[in-house]
């Protein structure tokens, strides 16, 4: 498969009045024509960061200041802001995490839908209403003709994150980056929310990241998972090698805490002790070497580069002295 | 996956956030009572004319500072004018005054205060430093001086027109005292309009929403007038309604200090400057524009409470 994205080597740094810090040191992912992509980590990893920087929607103080980041063959990260922004939404669409406060509150949901397609594409006004209904028919949005005349506020959650994944749609994007799309949904809403992208992105072909903290809602919808930890990638793996074979001690963790049907009920699940590095001071060697049970004396001085899992099926890295390279238990 | 997941009934859908202000504002018996008393004086300001009993300009000199009476509601003043007439043609000059500079105003203070808070910058800087200035300084004071280093070139240039042309409305010194008192009213006024814009902006345009519009590739100028100004207009309508109460005070308190709207068109403000000279015998000639002036500025400030309310349901504190 060809790689539609190609992040190597990607530093984004915040711009601090103590001077610079580091948030993301030196992430590695790819996506191929039509893969779909799951990102876990904990909260501050970086995983939202990653994602902005790519279409240059990074906030104020914060760059991307070193890496590659090929998208079907061009470095995004020297594009200049015009060819980003001609880029959003028409090959690289977004959906984000709060369907509540990510739609416009004084805008009707069809013209939102249509504002891409009016603004971007210059298509003509009724037509691209037109579009916008069968983009509603096509996310799921009963009588969808009516519902383009309704304000965000007159529709339930799940509801409105099915326009915004119209929204995102609507440009027929060569990828799709979902950052933590059904955070704020119900159970129940986040996997009908989950099967409708796994849908749309087998009918479209589209290539698809899902961000998440979620390792367990994602497994069926992502064909590999990346595993962020303290702005690196530790673990990189089909998605059935993870769950099989988990290698870092930071994912074995995160498997451990899943609950699961045989535990008892109101026992304890497993967590992780400690907390993730702040950005800008990460400790000299592994970033999880503070918190590891596993950690040994080269683990504090030397930083673990993501390598091939000896012995595990081809695809699978991780970056761990420890449990992953040769001769490694 | 059923419409029980939508939360409204259909029939209540369009335009619902402003029938809900509206609503809001409806329930509010204060702002009604303010509604109703500018309604009133946007009527009398428009009719004026065709209302007042008799020409505000006309003097009977066997009819002086009579009291209220049938014939004159108001009494009459030192020229036998009638005072109901000239506090009617008064709503004229404050409605016009107040609305043009308001305007002006808002206009100036949206576009910069809009363009300082989006884009940021150097632009934020200059013009934070602007309001600062014009806001430290005497709002008299400024009109003063603006008033006072235009006065001149003006009257120059419009007694040239009048040569070139022989119209007689470059004369009309009247026209040059509206001038003047808008021109440097809304060179005092506009700055609070840029600040509460400029504030606005900040606050929204790091919005999911403006985000999600970014994402979209939508370009800067549609996400600020599309996205941005339309989130904004709830607190904006709010201090245009104080600043047409604020900017009829203030066209009042210039024409009172005589710098403003000079006789013999009638302002509130000169108005009360001649009662107040004769107050303790003909109270009503001060009465009569002082106490419409009063009621005038309560509505505006009772209707501004009540726009906030109505708008910002949720910001109650
Ligand atoms: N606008 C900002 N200003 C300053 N620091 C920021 C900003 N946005 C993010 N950060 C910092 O950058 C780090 C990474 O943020 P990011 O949003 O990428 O995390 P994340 O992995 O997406 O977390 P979450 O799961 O909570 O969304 C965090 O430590 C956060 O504190
Ligand atoms: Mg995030």
């Amino acid at each position: 498969m060809n790689a539609l994205l190609d992040i190597r080597g990607l530093t984004i740094d915040i711009d601090r009045d103590s001077g610079p810090a580091r948030v993301v040191d030196g992430i590695d992912l790819t996506v191929a024509e039509g893969e779909s992509l799951g990102i876990v980590g904990e909260s501050g990893c970086g995983k939202s960061l990653t994602m902005l920087s790519l279409v240059g929607l990074l906030p104020n103080r914060i760059r991307a200041t070193g890496g590659v980041a090929d998208f079907a063959g061009k470095d995004l990260l020297a594009m200049s802001s015009e060819e980003l922004r001609r880029l959003r939404g028409s090959q690289i669409g977004f959906i984000f995490q709060d369907p509540m406060t990510s739609l416009n509150p004084v805008m009707r949901v069809g013209a939102q839908i249509a504002e891409a397609l009016v603004y971007q594409s210059g298509m003509a006004k009724p037509a691209a209403m037109e579009r916008a209904a069968e983009l509603l028919e096509l996310v799921g949005i009963p009588s969808p003709r009516d519902r383009l005349m309704a304000y965000p506020h007159e529709l339930s959650g799940g509801m409105r994150q099915r326009v915004m994944i119209a929204i995102g749609l609507a440009g027929s994007p060569r990828l799709l980056i979902a950052d933590e799309p059904t955070t704020a949904l119900d159970v129940t809403i986040q996997a009908q929310i989950v099967d409708l992208v796994r849908d749309l992105k087998d009918r479209f072909g589209m290539s698809v990241v899902w961000i998440t903290h979620d390792l367990a809602l994602i497994a069926g919808l992502a064909d590999r998972i990346a595993v962020l930890y303290a702005g690196t990638v530790v673990e990189d793996s089909p998605v059935d090698v993870l769950f099989e074979r988990p290698t870092h001690p930071y994912t074995r963790g995160l498997l451990a805490s899943l609950p699961t049907l045989t535990d008892k009920p109101m026992s304890r699940l497993p967590s992780i002790a400690g907390t993730p590095p702040e950005p800008g001071r990460r400790p000299p060697g592994c970033p999880f070497a503070p918190r590891c049970a596993l950690v040994t004396a080269v683990c504090t001085t030397s930083v673990p580069r993501l390598a091939p899992v000896a012995g595990s099926a081809p695809g699978h890295r991780a970056a761990c002295f420890v449990t992953a390279g040769e001769g490694a238990s | 996956m059923t419409d029980g997941t939508i939360i409204n009934p259909p029939e209540d859908r369009p335009s619902s956030l402003w029938r809900d202000a509206w609503r809001r504002l409806r329930r509010n018996r204060l702002a009604v009572a303010g509604l109703v008393v500018l309604a009133v004086l946007v009527f009398v300001a428009a009719f004026g004319p065709w209302l007042t009993p008799y020409d505000f300009l006309s003097q009977n000199l066997d009819a002086r500072n009579l009291p209220p009476s049938l014939g004159h509601p108001f009494g009459t003043d030192d020229l036998g004018r009638d005072v109901m007439s000239r506090v009617i043609y008064g709503a004229r000059t404050a409605f016009l005054v107040a609305v043009l500079v308001t305007v002006v105003a808002v206009l100036i203070g949206v576009v910069l205060g809009a363009i300082a808070g989006f884009y940021g910058g150097r632009f934020d800087k200059t013009l934070m430093w602007v309001t600062d200035m014009t806001m430290s300084v005497p709002q008299l004071l400024l009109v003063v001086v603006i008033n006072a280093s235009l006065k001149q070139p003006i009257s120059l240039w419009m007694e040239a027109r009048y040569m070139e042309t022989m119209n007689p409305l470059y004369r009309n010194s009247a026209i040059i005292d509206f001038v003047l008192v808008f021109g440097s009213m809304a060179l005092i006024s506009w700055p609070p309009y840029a600040r509460l814009v400029r504030a606005q902006v900040l606050s929204i345009r790091n919005r999911p929403y403006v985000t999600a519009a970014r994402a979209l590739g939508l370009t800067n100028r549609i996400i600020l007038t599309r996205y941005v100004m339309p989130n904004a207009v709830g607190p904006l309508i709010v201090a245009i309604s104080a600043g047409l109460g604020t900017a009829m005070v203030l066209e009042s308190a210039f024409s009172f200090l005589g710098i403003g709207v000079n006789p013999p068109t009638p302002s509130w403000g000169n108005m009360i400057s001649d009662g107040l000279r004769v107050w303790t015998n003909y109270p009503h000639l001060l009465l009569a524009p002082a106490a419409v002036l009063a009621v005038v500025t309560v509505a505006f400030n009772f209707l501004g409470d009540g726009l906030n309310d109505a708008l910002n349901p949720k910001g109650q504190k």
